[in-house]
């Protein structure tokens, strides 16, 4: 490859889950009709003053602790001091001295092994209201003022795009998972600005800060990590000077532009809030935020792993919480997970994906979906029979027995039916009988196939082996 | 007398979004100067302790129940906008940033 | 011409009790009073139609408690719903507020007819209320001189006797100062003691709302119905209320009070000093100590104070912006010309002045060197006199150096006034209630005042000392009545 190795850092926003905004008790929502979740505090009228929210503290406490950072237990917050017409009071309430978390890291799999990201910071703060562009003016709405942000500092050690992406992709998770947020980029309730800058390898000063802004996705963070390392090195190879600027990623064009060039560096004017006083977190509550913290995907992942699910199947489940919290449910029984995670990934998500609905909506209750695993297992029911009765299954309120009984699926474990098919095989096939007793293993097999096609496939392999086999000793 | 720099003045000028004449940046590089003169008395302070009142008050902060309450009606939120457009707050546009 | 408004709060309650008086008959003489003092210019609003049609309401159900029918003015920092609230700016010249400020609601609840905004300080920055864009107040013991600030309008509303009740602020003295130039009780409560919620912030840990009044029983009345903890204030504290009036009148005796020495040193003049002094023997002969005290740091209270003041309001007055609400300059082409412009054609001198000052304090390596070093040792400052009340009952001292001066003197130097508020600072930087009580007169028959510091939350106990004086020193205080 090149001389040059680049040098990635990552600040992430995350939008956090909560009813009310972060210092006033309007609504934290999404798609709302323009002004109409916000109170005099959002709106920064004269005379307002801060509140604050609880369940913002709690989820804080629970994102430290998925992040290994080290919590802060005497907080406080701080203004942050700059003009612009989305920030209601012309300064943001953010956390600069005191970070809620520190010291943290995520660990990420890497093509080359495991690798620990460092986290520096993590703290809370008010999100902005939004302005959209129209012409020569732009057009306030303030319900995004004074959503509660998580903003999640990493520390310049990533080296690769991929290695950015797997940070991302596992900050996702984590904070997904654990229902601090719900990481949908796309809707802007988790954000990204990524720092680039490139140096000679041998190097021990990091090269120019490069600022990208804003970017949509995870797969764009790649390619504007990809197009950006090759801009520098160009520059470089040029011999020209890196100059510190903020760029932003373009769709459109698939590669970052420039936004401005930085000329000092900016004057935020920070001192603590005297809103708010000091906010002091006790055992008591930590225990509480952490009490409710769901399972989190890598304990899953082991979790799978030991009830024999493939690397696959696992990645696909947690690709899909609501599959996996599903799965969850069945952990204090003792069905089998691959069955239970091959019929989910398959026959159900599709029959939900074609019909538009979610798990929760159908009839499948847990009593009858042991009952379909059982089945299954035992062969009462073919994978074929189960593609003929899941919708039954899944949108009406009647057990497996009684489906089985109105769509006529025989008990094909019966002992005794199989019997009768395996003697019926057996005397319409003399010579391959005669072939499995010189030693021909090629018979068994083609016997078996007949059986299955005597049974349209609808015979429990095990049993109709054991009998097979049997029988033919008996001749 | 201390004197602030030009420099300084238009920076400080630029951070509070006040707009300065040359007149009025002469009169502030004197003003501010003076006031500089005042507070830098406290340099001379020593061995005082690191702890910082950032409010006097000394309970601890109590925290909202985290429930969605009464907001404000659209007509309320623009009913002190000099300029309002639909139902949006206008402004000059903020360019490509 | 009836004189209903020079009866005290109780003896207006009997009346209305006895239905010899309605609060329509009271507000017909309030009225008379602010048109025959319309030169004072201690009003910015004055709410006539709402303040009559609010009697009529009171008028159909019981008689309440005893603040219940009593008029009342709110100074114009602080909101109210529907009803213009300036800041003495061109600012605000036309805002009005879509809520009603924590004080407000509870002086609705208690009955109180709101009869006016008062005039001040430009957002409360001043110590003289000149610098108000409505033009300053006048003293009513004398109208060539000023009232003080920023509470002016209060101060000269209620001097002149034109309602009984008003609510100020104080953040460096803006209660205390100017009710002593001009002889009424004003007490600037324990930090967090009264909701700010509505309060206009100028520099947010300093601020505190509270009661100007005629009288010391007036005053704790008021405080009582004002006082409490506020969920929508993170600094209103939740220590209940006690009530203010319960230790007045009981005897004072044998109270230990301290004089922080560096608030009777030379800064103070001779006529002021007088006063002071003949205050000091009053308590010594009724059998209290009385000794100096030395407090840490308050050499430096004015430069610390300037340096956290002007900071907080660099940040608070910068949502004055011409976007949400208030005063916009005409067409705008850019962002940065909409707020530049507006900011200075809708701000006073003096507010520009602080505003850049306070940025500048703020400004790069500025903030640790100067703002992070003033909060630690106003830190030190507090716990000195935490430690002062380990004991001392109380403390008292001298409320300003001089007694008020002639309109226009203080413009010549505006430092002068900074150093003219060394007396009332120190409270407001550690929190402390503090309290102006008339304490006699000068040769031109100005009012002079003293002040009452208490340890936190001690406010019953500097009510006693205040009226045991009240009684003691039986001023005739009716002077700035015409």
């Amino acid at each position: 490859m090149t001389k040059y190795e680049a040098t990635i850092g990552i600040e992430v926003h995350v939008e956090v889950k909560t009813k009310s905004k972060i210092f006033s008790s309007s609504e934290n929502g999404y798609g709302k009709d323009a002004n109409s979740s916000c109170t005099v505090v959002d709106l920064g009228y004269p005379g307002t003053l801060p509140t604050l929210n609880e369940e913002v503290i709690l989820q804080g406490i629970r994102a430290v602790h998925l992040t290994h950072c080290t919590l802060t237990r005497k907080m406080h917050f701080d203004r942050k001091n700059y003009f612009y017409p989305d920030n209601p009071k012309n300064y943001q309430i953010t956390q600069n001295r005191t970070p809620i978390g520190q010291n943290g890291y995520l660990e990420i799999e890497t093509s080359e092994g495991p690798k620990k990201i460092e986290i520096l910071e993590m703290h809370l703060e008010e999100d902005t209201c939004k302005s959209s562009h129209k012409g020569r003016v732009s057009l306030l709405d303030f319900n995004r003022a004074g959503v509660p942000l998580i903003e999640i500092v990493s520390k310049p050690c990533m080296h690769t795009k991929e290695e950015a992406m797997l940070y991302l992709e596992k900050l996702k998770e984590t904070f997904f998972y654990g229902n601090i947020s719900d990481c949908k980029m796309e809707e802007g309730s988790m954000r990204c600005d990524v720092n680039v800058s490139i140096a000679p390898k041998e190097s021990k000063t990091l090269g120019v800060k490069c600022e990208i802004k804003n970017i949509g996705s995870i797969r764009n963070v790649g390619i504007a990590i990809e197009k950006e390392i090759a801009r520098q090195e160009e520059v470089l190879e040029q011999g020209q000077v890196l100059k510190e600027q903020t760029r932003r990623f373009d769709d459109q064009l698939n590669d970052t532009v420039l936004m401005r060039v930085k000329e000092t560096g900016n004057d935020y004017r920070y001192f603590p809030e005297p809103d708010i006083p000091f906010v002091f977190l006790e055992e008591e509550q930590i225990q509480e935020a952490l009490a409710t913290l769901p399972m989190m995907p890598d304990e899953r992942r082991i979790l799978y792993q030991k009830k024999g699910m493939s690397k696959l199947h696992i990645e696909k489940i947690l690709a899909n919480r609501s599959l996996s919290d599903y799965l969850n449910t069945f952990l204090d029984t003792n069905i089998n997970f691959v069955t239970a995670a091959n019929l989910l990934l398959g026959d159900i998500s599709s029959y939900l994906n074609k019909n538009f609905k979610k798990l929760e909506q159908t009839k499948l209750t847990r009593e009858k979906f042991i009952d379909l695993l059982q089945k299954l297992e035992e062969g009462a029911l073919s994978n074929k029979n189960v593609k003929e009765i899941l919708e039954d299954v899944l949108e009406k309120e009647i057990s497996i027995p009684e489906i089985m009984k109105e769509k006529k699926i025989q008990n094909i474990t019966d002992v005794s039916f199989v019997e009768e098919i395996i003697q019926k095989v057996l005397d319409e096939n003399t010579q391959s009988v005669l072939d499995y007793k010189e030693g021909k293993d090629r018979a068994l097999k083609y016997l078996m196939g007949q059986v299955m096609k005597e049974t349209k496939g609808a015979v429990n392999p095990k049993i109709a082996n054991e009998k097979l086999v049997e029988y033919l000793q008996k001749r | 007398m201390k004197k602030l720099s030009v420099e300084e003045v238009k920076h400080v000028a630029h951070l509070a979004r006040i707009q300065v004449s040359d007149e009025e940046i002469e009169s502030y590089r004197t003003r501010l100067g003076a006031l500089y003169e005042m507070v830098d008395g406290i340099h001379e302070i020593e061995g005082y302790s690191e702890e910082m009142m950032i409010t006097p008050v000394e309970e601890v902060c109590s925290l909202r129940k985290d429930e969605v309450g009464a907001m404000l009606d659209g007509a309320s939120v623009l009913s002190n906008a000099p300029k309002t457009n639909g139902k949006f707050i206008e402004v000059p546009v903020v360019i490509n940033e | 011409m009836s004189k209903y408004l020079d009866l005290t709060i109780p003896e207006i309650h009997e009346l209305y009790v006895k239905k010899e008086l309605t609060p329509s008959i009271l507000l017909e003489e309030v009225f008379e009073r602010i048109k025959a003092r319309k030169s004072l210019n201690c009003l910015i609003t004055c709410c006539q139609e709402e303040a009559l049609e609010r009697a009529r309401e009171l008028e159909k159900e019981e008689v309440g408690g005893l603040l219940w029918g009593i008029p009342i003015l709110i100074k114009d920092n602080i909101v109210t719903k529907g009803i213009r609230t300036t800041c003495a700016s061109k600012m605000l010249e036309n805002f009005i507020p879509i809520y009603d400020a924590f004080v407000v609601e509870k002086i609705k609840k208690a009955g109180m007819i709101l009869v006016g905004k008062t005039n001040m300080d430009e957002f409360a920055m001043g110590s003289t209320s000149e610098t108000s864009y409505f033009g300053p107040p006048k003293n009513p013991w004398n109208e060539a001189y000023i009232t003080g600030g920023s509470s002016g309008g209060n101060a000269s509303a209620i001097a002149a006797r034109i309602v009984p009740l008003s609510i100020g602020s104080d953040t460096g003295g803006s209660i205390r100062q100017p009710a002593s130039y001009t002889g009424i009780v004003g007490m600037k409560p324990t930090y967090g003691r009264v909701s700010r919620y509505g309060l206009i912030a100028f520099a947010s840990s300093l601020d505190q709302i509270g009661p100007m009044t005629r009288t010391v029983y007036e005053n704790a009345l008021l405080l009582n119905a004002i006082a409490g903890k506020d969920q929508n204030d993170l600094t209103s504290s939740s220590k209940e209320v006690e009530d203010y009036t319960a230790l007045i009148g009981k005897d004072v005796r044998d109270l230990k009070i301290g004089i922080p020495s560096y608030l009777v040193s030379d800064v103070v003049s001779k006529e002021v000093s007088e006063v002071f002094n003949h205050v000091v023997n009053l308590l010594k002969k009724n059998g209290n100590t009385v000794e100096l005290v030395d407090i840490s740091y308050l050499k430096h209270a004015v430069s610390l104070y300037q340096i956290i003041a002007m900071g907080e309001a660099s940040s608070n007055l910068a949502r004055f912006d011409g976007v949400r609400y208030g005063y916009r300059t005409e067409n705008p082409e850019t962002i940065d010309a909409l707020y530049e412009k507006t900011r200075s054609e809708g701000f006073g001198e003096e507010v520009k002045s602080r505003i850049m000052v306070g940025s500048s304090l703020l400004s790069g390596k500025n903030a640790k060197l100067y703002y992070d070093k003033a909060l630690s040792i106003r830190d030190d400052m507090r716990e000195s006199f935490l430690a002062s009340f380990q004991k001392y009952d109380l403390l008292i001292a001298p409320t300003t150096t001089t007694p008020a001066y002639q309109l226009g003197e203080v413009m010549k130097d505006p430092l002068k006034t900074f150093m003219d508020d060394i007396l009332v600072i120190p409270a407001n930087m550690a929190g402390l209630p503090a309290m102006n009580l008339p304490a006699g007169f000068n040769q031109n028959h100005l009012p002079i005042g003293m002040q009452i510091i208490g340890a936190p939350f001690g406010e019953a106990k500097m009510y006693q000392l205040a009226s045991f004086l009240e009684k003691e020193l039986n001023l005739d205080l009716e002077g700035g009545r015409k």
